[in-house]
């Protein structure tokens, strides 16, 4: 046998512009602590320090740091390479590559076998007994993910006289739905509804918890992640299995949407991802499906919780605007022309859910009062939908507004810069087009999604 | 009164672009700055100091640089900057990140108990908005998140009265003090710092904790502590803005554009 | 003269002199409450500006009626000559000037006896103009009459008094006072007992009423006849262009906010203003109906220092002429708060246009006061208009005033040829794009017709991409001097950095700043309007335009180019060369045109109440009945294209930069 060639060890190196900063990953999992982080939170190697042993190059979510092998090295590495398979070849038990060799680091030593956790669960967010529709959306995405993994897929709903929800939730997919019936959980609170799920997890064990990005969602998920000690994707827009490994692969936009992250749960369960609604499409509601009904019994003492509801304002009945804090924003500005014209924008606000906005020149001529101004000096906002209606598009305009979620824009002048921020634009009159469109939305009969 | 506010040093996402022809992020001149919802915290907490005169202290986990954050905070009038700063609390998801903030809050709490936590609704560059509930949890208190205004506080009863937001309604919730707040934007506008601030931030001393002052085990911090992990980082596919001609004939054209992408989008739904 | 009334007269003399000295004296220890500021350096040149705009009365004359008071200024020059010889000879008779020689003699008393003549007429033509015709900046108060009565009464008693001397054949150079001479003979057949009598009555009337004047003086706003001159004398000897640069550190005073914190040449400022309310009638805040008003400010400042400074004075009778101690407390506030304060609206409304300096006689330096006041308001107080606080955030956080990615910057020049210095490294000139020209698309397009009127003339030029940060300019006039001095410290780094010499700027705002305040930290530019350049390359044949013949083209006049640094014939040479027609002109121009509404951090706030300032500069445009508007700066663009819009007339008459008029008929 000839002489066994040794593997090259080269340099870690940091590839230029490639680090995202995540966060010192690399440096943390630094054995011999070689990596110290400069401003731009990106590493720097002391090359005399480190000892090769690849822990960051590993680690590193988007493999910007390399073991970089001089030409000679490379070569040598070529004949390692060949040496090693060949040695494969001839000793088929030979034990396992060095990859396969990393320790697992943590593992939860109270929680048993990953493998005991089954089942893919939803949670069904209710208010006064109606459901969000995003929790059928998530069945239907959850009945994908539990089909895959060929297990059960569970709905759990908590609440008061909620129990009509569960037929709901067969007709969206599910097998089984886990109720949690008490006076304590009436409205939403926090305590009460974290010690409920928590419970009913504990002792059901499911591997996957999906639950709705919504604020009363976040609030929950994120609490429950804590108590049971787990990892929680927010806001994922993709959720795929990894058939292999049996782990759900969450995709969800990270650094302001301007990346896409795939974040796994290795070794804690159960695993647990929100995702914003209107993200996942909602399958056909089955009547009459029928599944698996479990009450689950719940015992709290009011007095033991600290948090009280007092009142809740239903936004329909609030006095001030706050343009801020609206979902759709429907805004005109100088090509409207006139106060009166801003009724059409009224109108078209109240066809699709919105609130009325303007720009500087709206405000300044008095066709809206000042809090509704968009812009530089005006308030900066971030809606779901912007419908900017007349305006050309000022660079004060534009920083107020850009990073809508989605903006519709309805101009004259088809070189108006608000066209190269707009989503949709449309190259037209306002007073042609924003009649039409009320008329469209009316007689179609649509309803707006709240 | 004492009130703790968390802050984070986040870079300036909105000033990240992706390279077209790399798919990588354009990460150059991009600063770190305050997490914008966490100026709105800290506004939060120094208008507790102007009505009930509380004592304010700010903390934030991050590298050495991130004092600059705390800094903001005591220009603005923050009475103390904690820098929560060590190898091991590197890596940090959010469980572990809020496994080490907890950890320090109840450390501060042993020489001034503190009432109220104040945390940004989220960061801009995570958007989990997961970290403030994790306090609370680790800590076991009551967690208010979404709080768009503070109504009133009872400094004998220990109980304060807040504003919550959600999709499609405001309630008014009470909690017993100690509690976890996180703020909406909109709750305040930051006040702008004034010179003597800043000069009295740059003299302050900021304290730094490592794992050696905190002696949390290694195991539930950093990287370790860290049940998530990301697998893969790429460039999303991008909706490229559309133009369509919306005059004379082609009116009903646009229309139907306009109408489609609202359906699209589920602003409308069709019965 | 009996020897009573010379006894009685010279009292009255002595304790009006005395009185007189200790009016002198309370002014000068108040001057001396202001700090330091060294305004003794060039002494012949302002000796010159004495000569020039003192005695001169070279600004008081550009105005019609200015010509009167050159009049009635020269009367008084002259006639203190033989004022005084009148008060001496009050209490020595025998006292006279005749040992100067006959003919001196003579010509002094002829030159008195006429100018008091036009001294009554001058005073006829003021009291008419401010009954009949007067101008909303002129106030007709109780002052505004009594004093021209004084001086009246004055002349009349001097003409009573020496024409009835003469009648009575006591005047020997009778013959050299022709208006007294022909007064003289009213007298005939009056019994000399009487005309004696009236001779002496009138005697006493105006030395009262002269004793009296001179010590009315330091109450009234005719103060400014003791402050004007050396307020001429001690005037910048550069246009004033910015403010002081200030000590960012702690226990320094930031920006202005008690009084006795402005400098002795500050309140001098104040002591010499006349209220004549030129300021006012040029300030384009004022005539849109808003609250500024700089003379007010001006008049404002001295009431409170009179106010708070006589406190001060008697909080420390022995330390009578030092500065005011840094913790003094003040009766009154500087802003807000009582009639003797500055309203802090008005603060805000200043445009920094530099019209009223423009236009002030005695060289009042109104914008640097109002810009300290506001530094103080936004540094020590944050207290400012709502919309600032994104402006300031975004200056600081993100280098330009809208908080875009400072990495989007170099997008203006995706389609063009630009070199940047970090490529070429070196390059004769800088083209210093500007934070407008960079980010706003109406702005850019100027930005691209300008370089590509560069890469035409083959100069060699380069950009500093996005290693460019904003000038600060608005960040100064608004009182962020904290956040302009970051701004300024960073680019000036930058320019070291490369070893830039000369910055081409096509905004005003840049210009003023790279060439003036970027100057009090050290760094000499050589700092180029694109409309010099421009002219320059036309000139030397660098680049050819083709002449077209269009006589509809009117020039705007930034006041950054133009009043603060005389840029003014290159914009109008160019616009020749490429139409054929020097360019039509509004009727405020050059210096004295009326600013566009942006200047000042203006740009970044929402209007004050009263009418719109782009809109009124619109109108005055379009009376000219052009079809394009040129300009030479991006803030005045976006005003004029706003103002157009408001005329409903999109489309129709144009706002273009000089250098997209040129880029268009550049032969290429």
């Amino acid at each position: 046998m000839s002489t066994i060639p040794k593997r090259p060890r080269g340099t870690i190196l940091l590839l230029e512009g490639k680090c995202i900063a995540c966060g010192a990953r690399c440096q943390s999992v630094c054995p011999v602590d070689a990596i110290e982080m400069n401003e731009k939170g990106e590493p720097i190697i002391d090359t005399q320090t480190c000892t090769i042993c690849r822990k960051c190059v590993k680690e590193c979510p988007v493999d910007a740091i390399e073991n970089y092998l001089t030409p000679a090295e490379k070569e040598q590495m070529a004949v390692f390479e060949t040496w090693k398979a060949s040695a494969a070849k001839q000793v088929s038990k030979e034990p396992k590559a060095p990859k396969e060799q990393e320790q697992p680091v943590a593992k939860k030593p109270e929680e048993g076998g990953i493998a005991d956790w089954k089942g893919v669960w939803v949670f069904v967010e209710q208010v006064n007994g109606k459901a969000h529709d995003v929790a059928w959306e998530l069945l239907s995405k959850g009945k994908t993910l539990a089909n895959d993994l060929g297990v059960e897929l569970a709905a759990f709903v908590i609440g008061e006289n909620i129990q009509h929800l569960a037929d709901e939730a067969f007709g969206f997919g599910a097998d089984k739905v886990y109720i949690v019936d008490h006076p304590t959980l009436k409205s939403y609170r926090t305590d009460p509804y974290v010690k409920a799920t928590v419970d009913l997890v504990n002792h059901y064990k499911p591997e996957i918890i999906l639950m709705g990005a919504t604020g009363l969602g976040r609030d929950l998920a994120g609490a429950v992640a804590t108590q049971l000690r787990t990892g929680l994707t927010a806001d994922c827009t993709g959720l795929t299995i990894d058939k292999v490994n049996r782990l759900l692969e969450q995709t969800r936009p990270a650094f302001g949407g301007n990346i896409m992250a795939t974040i796994l749960t290795e070794k804690c369960r159960p695993q647990m991802a929100s995702v914003r609604p209107h993200v996942m499409p909602k399958s056909e509601f089955i009547k009459g499906k029928k599944g698996e009904l479990i009450i689950e019994p719940f015992t709290l003492d009011e007095a033991d919780i600290t948090t009280k509801v007092v009142e809740i304002i239903s936004s329909a009945n609030k006095g001030m605007v706050n343009i801020t804090g609206s979902k759709i924003l429907i805004s005109g500005g100088r090509g409207m022309t006139s106060k009166e014209s801003f009724k059409l924008l009224e109108e078209l606000a109240s066809v699709v859910g919105g609130v009325v906005s303007g720009s500087r020149s709206a405000v300044d001529n008095g066709w809206i009062e000042q809090p509704r101004q968009v812009g530089q000096t005006g308030k900066t906002v971030h809606p779901k939908l912007y419908i900017a209606c007349g305006i050309s598009g000022a660079i004060q305009h534009l920083v107020g507004m850009q990073d809508s979620d989605f903006i519709i824009a309805i101009n004259k002048d088809k070189t108006a810069p608000i066209f190269s921020v707009a989503h949709l634009g449309i190259v037209g009159d306002v007073f042609e087009i924003i009649p039409a469109l009320i008329k469209k939305i009316r007689e179609s009969n649509a309803i707006i999604v709240q | 009164m004492h009130v703790v506010v968390c802050v984070k040093m986040v870079p300036d996402t909105t000033q990240v672009s992706i390279n077209p022809e790399t798919n990588t992020l354009v990460r150059d001149g991009v600063p770190f700055i305050t997490n914008p919802y966490d100026t709105n915290a800290v506004e939060e907490g120094i208008r507790f100091k102007d009505k009930y005169g509380a004592y304010v202290t700010v903390i934030s986990m991050g590298p050495p640089s991130a004092t600059a954050v705390l800094r903001k905070g005591l220009a603005i009038g923050a009475d103390e900057g904690i820098l929560l700063s060590d190898r091991v609390f590197g890596g940090a998801d959010t469980l572990a990140t809020s496994m080490v903030l907890a950890a320090a809050i109840v450390k501060i709490d042993k020489t001034r108990p503190v009432d109220i936590i104040l945390c940004g609704k989220q960061t801009i560059d995570g958007d989990t908005a997961q970290v403030g509930p994790g306090i609370a949890q680790r800590m076991n208190i009551s967690q208010l998140t979404l709080v768009n205004e503070v109504l009133s506080v009872d400094e004998v009863k220990k109980s304060i009265k807040v504003k919550r937001k959600l999709e499609n309604y405001e309630e008014i919730v009470e909690s017993v003090l100690p509690t976890m707040i996180t703020v909406e934007r909109e709750i305040n506008t930051p006040r702008y710092p004034t010179v003597p601030g800043r000069f009295v931030a740059e003299d302050s001393v900021i304290q730094i904790w490592g794992n050696d002052v905190l002696k949390l085990n290694v195991q539930e911090i950093g990287l370790n502590g860290s049940p998530t992990k990301v697998s893969k980082i790429f460039a999303p596919v991008r909706d490229k803005g559309e133009i369509v001609m919306g005059e004379g004939e082609q009116q009903p054209k646009a229309i139907t554009a306009i109408f489609d992408k609202l359906v699209e989008k589920s602003f409308l739904e069709l019965k | 003269m009996t020897g009573i009334e010379r006894i009685i007269f010279a009292t009255i003399f002595i304790a009006a002199i005395l009185f007189f000295l200790k009016n002198v004296f309370r002014l000068f220890a108040i001057l001396c409450l202001g700090k330091w500021e060294n305004r003794f350096d060039h002494l012949w040149l302002r000796l010159g500006n004495l000569i020039k705009y003192g005695f001169g009365q070279k600004r008081v004359v550009a105005k019609p009626f200015g010509i009167n008071h050159f009049f009635i200024f020269w009367s008084f020059m002259t006639l203190t000559i033989v004022y005084v010889e009148f008060l001496i000879g009050g209490m020595f008779p025998k006292f006279n000037l005749r040992f100067l020689g006959d003919i001196p003699y003579g010509i002094i008393l002829s030159v008195a006896d006429v100018m008091s003549l036009v001294a009554i007429v001058a005073i006829l033509i003021a009291v008419t103009r401010r009954t009949f015709f007067r101008k909303k900046s002129i106030s007709a108060n109780f002052e505004a009459y009594f004093i021209p009565s004084l001086i009246a009464i004055l002349m009349v008693a001097y003409f009573v008094s020496n024409s009835c001397e003469a009648s009575l054949g006591n005047l020997e150079f009778i013959k050299w006072q022709p208006v007294t001479a022909s007064l003289a003979a009213y007298w005939n057949g009056t019994d000399p007992h009487t005309i004696h009598l009236i001779s002496r009555s009138a005697w006493w009337i105006h030395a009262v009423v002269l004793l009296f004047f001179l010590n009315y003086l330091p109450y009234s706003k005719h103060l400014h006849i003791l402050a004007s001159l050396p307020n001429c004398f001690f005037k910048s000897d550069t246009l004033v262009s910015t403010v002081p640069l200030k000590q960012l550190k702690k226990g320094e005073d930031l920006g202005i906010s008690k009084v006795v914190q402005f400098t002795w040449k500050d309140i001098l400022d104040f002591m010499a203003c006349t209220e004549c309310g030129r300021c006012q009638d040029v300030c384009p805040v004022s005539q849109t109906g808003k609250v500024l008003n700089p003379k007010g400010i001006i008049h404002e400042c001295k009431l409170n220092i009179f106010k708070n400074g006589d406190v001060i004075r008697a909080s420390r009778p022995k330390d009578m002429l030092a500065s005011a101690p840094l913790n003094a407390k003040m009766q009154i506030p500087l802003v807000n708060g009582s009639e003797l304060s500055v309203d802090k609206e008005a603060l805000w409304g200043c445009t920094t246009c530099g019209a009223c300096m423009e236009a002030c006689p005695v060289f009042i330096e109104h914008a640097p006061k109002i810009v300290q006041m506001r530094q103080h308001l936004v540094m020590e107080k944050s207290d400012f208009p709502h919309e600032l606080i994104t402006f300031f955030e975004a200056s600081e956080q993100r280098f330009n005033p809208w908080g875009i990615a400072p990495t989007d910057r170099i997008k203006w020049a995706m389609d063009l040829k630009v070199p940047l210095l970090s490529d070429v490294k070196q390059a004769e000139y800088l083209f210093f794009t500007g934070c407008a020209g960079s980010f706003d698309s109406r702005a850019r397009r100027s930005t691209n017709a300008f370089a590509r009127i560069l890469n035409q003339s083959g100069i060699s030029w380069a950009s500093l991409g996005n290693e460019e940060k904003c000038c600060g300019d608005s960040q100064r006039k608004l009182g962020n001097e904290y956040v302009f001095n970051k701004l300024a410290v960073d680019n000036i780094a930058t320019f070291k950095k490369y070893g830039v010499k000369k910055i081409i700027t096509q905004c005003p705002h840049c210009f003023n700043t790279l060439k003036n305040d970027y100057k009090q930290y050290g760094i000499e530019l050589e700092v180029i309007h694109h409309t010099q350049l421009i002219n320059t390359l036309i000139a030397e044949g660098k680049i050819k335009v083709k002449q077209s013949d269009d006589n509809k083209t009117v020039f705007h006049d930034s006041c950054y180019i133009g009043r603060y640094n005389r840029i003014l014939d290159e914009p109008r040479d160019i616009l020749k060369a490429c139409n054929g027609h020097s360019p039509l002109e509004m009727a405020k121009n050059k210096t004295n045109s009326f600013c566009c509404g942006a200047g000042g951090g203006r740009m970044w706030m929402d209007e004050l109440p009263g009418k719109r300032i782009y809109h009124e500069r619109t109108l005055q445009a379009l009376d000219t009945k052009a079809s394009t508007i040129a300009v030479s700066c991006p803030y005045c663009m976006t005003m004029f294209e706003d103002g157009l819009k408001e005329e409903k007339n999109p489309g129709q008459v144009k706002v273009r930069d000089i250098a997209e008029l040129v880029a268009d008929t550049m032969i290429v």
